[in-house]
Formats: C-alpha cells, structure tokens, sequence
C-alpha cells in the first residue's frame, strides 16, 4: 500500500496533498464555527483589523512620536499597520499552537485522523485573517494615499515563505505542548517581549544609528525581516536586498522542514500522552 | 470466505510510558537519549492472530483487558511497541461514536467532516449525503446544530457516516449500546449485511449478538489472548469465568 516514499524536502506537501479534502473540510468547519452564533459574522475578520488602524492613526496624528522619524502620520500608522498584521500573524499562532493538540484530542485520539493537519489548518485559518487584515489596508492606503506601490505584487512572494516558517513553527510547539503545558506559559511571557523586539512600531534602520551590534541581534528576529521587506514592497515601494531574502527563504524552508520531522518524530507517541 | 488475510498481527505489544510528573514527558524528549523517565505499563503482551476476508471476529474481554488498545492499535491511531500488524483495507473504526463533532455544526456539517477524516473526497460526500442524512434518520434535527442532540442522534449520525464510507473493514468499539431498540437493531442489520463484502472485527459486551453473528471470538484477558475459536465454546468459557469470579468476590465478601 505504500507508494514509493518521496524524499525529505517535499514529504509535508505530499502529505498534505493527500489530506488536502479533509485540510478543506476543518478550514470550513473553523469558519462556520466560528462565524456561527455571532451576528456580523464574518464581517468581524473587517472590523476588528479596522479598529484597530484606526486607532493608530488617529493616535498617531495627535501625538506622532519620534519613532515616526520625518514619516507622514499615514504612512508611519500604515507601517505599524503592516508590523502587527505580520506579528500578529505569528503570535496567533505561537500562542494557539501548543494547545492545538489538546483542543482536538478526540479527533487525534479517537479517530483515524492526519494529527500534522492540524498545523495546515490552524496556520490556513490565521493567514485568511491577515489576508482580510491586508485587504483593509489596501483600502485604507487607496483612500489615504489615492495609490499603492507597484511593488506591492511582490507580496506573495514573502507570504508563501513565511507561511512555510510559521507552519514550521506551529509543528514544533504543536508537539512540545503535547508533552507540557509550560510551552503555553512560555510563549504567553515570551511573545509580548518579542513583540517590543520586532520591528513594529519602529525601523530596523533607526536602531542601525544607534548601535550596529543592537541592530545585528534584532536582524537575527526572522519575523522582524519580514515585517522589514513586507513595509518595503507594500508601503515604500523598494525592492528588497535579494541577497537578504535569499537567507530568509533558506531558513524559512529549513525551519518548515525541521519543524515537520520533528513533529512527524513524535506524533505516535503523542497520541500517548495527550 | 476465502483465508486471505485482511488483518494479521504477529507479537503485538503495547506498553504505555506511565509519567510520575507531568513535566518528566517533557525531559524524555530533551534527554530521553541518555535516560528513561518513565515507567512502562504493558497493556497487551504478544498478541497474534488474523483475520480472513469476510470473516466476522468479537473480542470480548472485561474492562481494561486491553480491547480498545488493540482495536486502537489496528486502527493506526497509536503505534504498538512492539510486534507488527497489516491490515490490508480501507478501515472504518466506529470507536467512539461522535467524539469529533463540534456542536455548534450542523449534523449534516459534521457529517461532512467526518466523512473528510475517513478518506472521501467531496464528490464522494455530495453523493452520499442524502443517504447518510436517511440512515441516521433523525428527521429535521439533521440541519441543527449537534448540541441539540441526544446521545442517541449523535450514535446515530457517527454510525451513518461510517456506514457509507465505502470501507471494507468495519472496527466497532461497543458502540452501539446508545441508541434506541430500532437503531440497534438497523445497525446490527447494516453489521451483518456488511459482512457479505467485508471483514469485521468488532468489541462487544452483548454476548448473544457476538454469539449470533460472529464466526469467531477471541478472549482477551489482561492483556493477552486466552482463548480464540467457535464463537459458542468461547463465549461459554468466558460467561463461566466471570460466573466464578463473581461468586469468588462474592465468597471473599
């Protein structure tokens, strides 16, 4: 029954293009479940990311901190903007993906069930947010700046590989948390910190004044690169150093596939002790 | 009935790691090469038989003998120690009927993703839909949502998907006792018009319909197989060790 096994640095994407009608059928049930009940519904994916622009901005254009740095308050609010939808992205799901598995215990323990799905899923479910997120922010730029950068088609090419690292991510914590509950406590003191050593709500290039070796340590913060090329192609209209993006890429790739092994590693024994 | 194996398991053992502290599972990761935290509880030891295409196998057995384990074991939701075991199929487990539903969803939405987790395709479940929503026959109460339901319409649903699922092994975990007289006995209908084209393997502690269906029985006990063989001498045996056991417990009090 076994077809020839493919080899490491495709296994994930086979596996789950083999479980892609059941990856469909939960992404469904997440949507309608959590839209179900609620009144606005989906327009809650609109809202809440609105808001919170809003509140950015009008913030922002009545005290604007240093940190803007001769930026107008539009701009400087679009930065911040597109910081927390990348960040937020992550942080989702560093917080949700070590009680993944405890969530869905009974379809890992009690059924035939692909438990490395879980991780598709959860990730699927937080990108279609921050895509809705974007498209607020496409619309508010139109309406503020009355156009967008051209470079703005690049953005794929960011999403794909860090959706790749985030996936990554989520298998890892996704079985550590299986084994402990800290993992959850951790990343619930880890993340706001992290938060403030992200570039978000200011440039990677104001800290570069101030100290070089500062700058360094922040650079090794791999969401805070994305949050860099992702203002650079969405709001600066710069083409990012292709050199840097490269590197990005790599480790993206690389942490999505130690993050599978290390998962597929222990799933049978997490069935076990969850 | 042809002796071609469906289900062959040689030496199957199982021992779950028994953690004194939570957080000793987490050290075995990180220096489980260098040290064991945990102690082993053997739950099946060496336990070998097969099962031939369209044959019908009950395991009986008494509370924690085991019989989930195994059946959990052949489903291939978690992994025996040690041993190996095939199964040559596409299996439908009835386990634990229900327990993957989200009760906000409707029955037919559930019913959807539970026939996702089982391997259809969505042209498979528009297919099947009418059927299953017919079998599980619990009228309107199809399209609300599944914490309205009793016990019952939840067996109900969780047994319809299973049953059109195209499988051709058909695991049951003594699932069927929540359902009302008619749906228990259209799903021991649906169990033994199955076994004309497919094989199976089914936990029970209703020993008259193991006895009445089944072609033959294995005992589990403590872990490994006492006896296995004409589902009457069997079953027999086991009514006669409990009948002891009971009257033992009985004299000891």
């Amino acid at each position: 029954m076994l077809a020839s096994i493919p080899p490491a640095y495709i296994a994930p994407f086979e596996r789950a293009w083999r479980n892609r009608e059941l990856i469909r059928a939960v992404v469904r049930r997440e949507f309608m479940s959590r839209f179900r009940g609620s009144f606005l519904g989906p327009a809650w994916a609109v809202l809440a990311p609105l808001l919170m622009l809003l509140t950015y901005t009008t913030l922002f254009s009545m005290t604007v901190p240093q940190l803007s740095a001769g930026m107008s308050v539009m701009d400087y609010a679009g930065g911040i903007f597109i910081g927390l939808i990348v960040f937020n992205l992550f942080s989702e799901l560093a917080y949700r993906a070590p009680i993944l598995l405890h969530e869905h215990v009974n379809f890992v323990k009690r059924s035939i069930f692909p438990s490395e799905t879980i991780a598709w899923t959860a990730t699927i479910r937080a990108f279609t947010y921050a895509g809705v997120a974007f498209g607020v922010y496409i619309a508010f730029r139109l309406l503020t700046a009355g156009t967008l950068p051209l470079t703005i088609i690049l953005t794929p090419l960011l999403v794909v590989p860090f959706f790749l690292f985030i996936l990554g991510v989520v298998w890892f914590l996704m079985a550590l948390g299986a084994f402990t509950r800290d993992v959850a406590h951790i990343m619930a003191s880890i993340v706001p910190v992290m938060m403030f050593a992200t570039p978000i709500f200011y440039r990677l290039e104001q800290i570069a004044q101030m100290s070089v070796s500062t700058a360094w340590l922040l650079r090794l913060n791999i969401v805070g690169d994305y949050i860099e090329m992702m203002r650079a192609v969405a709001l600066d209209g710069d083409v990012p150093n292709v050199f840097g993006y490269l590197i990005i890429v790599i480790v993206s790739y690389a942490v999505f596939l130690a993050g599978y092994q290390f998962f597929m590693r222990y799933k049978s024994v997490i069935v076990d002790v969850i | 009935m042809s002796s071609e194996p469906i289900i062959r398991c040689s030496g199957i053992g199982k021992a779950f790691q028994l953690y004194a502290h939570q957080n000793d599972q987490l050290k075995q990761i990180l220096f489980g090469l260098w040290k064991k935290f945990y102690k082993e509880k053997w739950v099946l030891h060496d336990i070998t038989f097969t099962v031939g295409r369209g044959e019908r196998v009950g395991i009986v057995g008494r509370n924690g003998a085991g019989k989930t384990t195994l059946l959990q074991i052949l489903c291939g939701i978690t992994m025996p120690t040690k041993g190996v075991f095939e199964v040559n199929g596409r299996i439908a487990p009835i386990l634990a009927l229900g327990s993957g539903f989200d009760g906000l969803l409707t029955g037919r939405e559930n019913a959807r993703i539970g026939a996702a987790i089982l391997g259809l395709s969505r042209k498979e479940v528009d297919a099947r839909i009418e059927d299953i929503a017919a079998f599980a026959d619990i009228g309107p109460f199809f399209e609300q949502p599944m914490r309205t339901y009793s016990m019952g319409m939840i067996a109900r649903v969780a047994f319809a998907i299973c049953a059109f699922a195209d499988a051709n092994v058909l695991i049951v975990d003594e699932a069927l006792s929540v359902g009302d007289e008619i749906f228990q006995r259209k799903c021991e209908k649906y169990i033994s018009n199955f076994s004309r084209k497919g094989t199976i393997l089914m936990v029970s502690h209703d020993l008259v319909f193991l006895e009445k269906l089944c072609d033959r029985v294995l005992w589990l006990e403590n872990g490994v197989v006492r006896e296995i063989g004409e589902p009457a001498r069997i079953i027999a045996d086991y009514r006669a060790a409990m009948v002891a056991e009971e009257s033992q417990a009985a004299g000891a009090a």
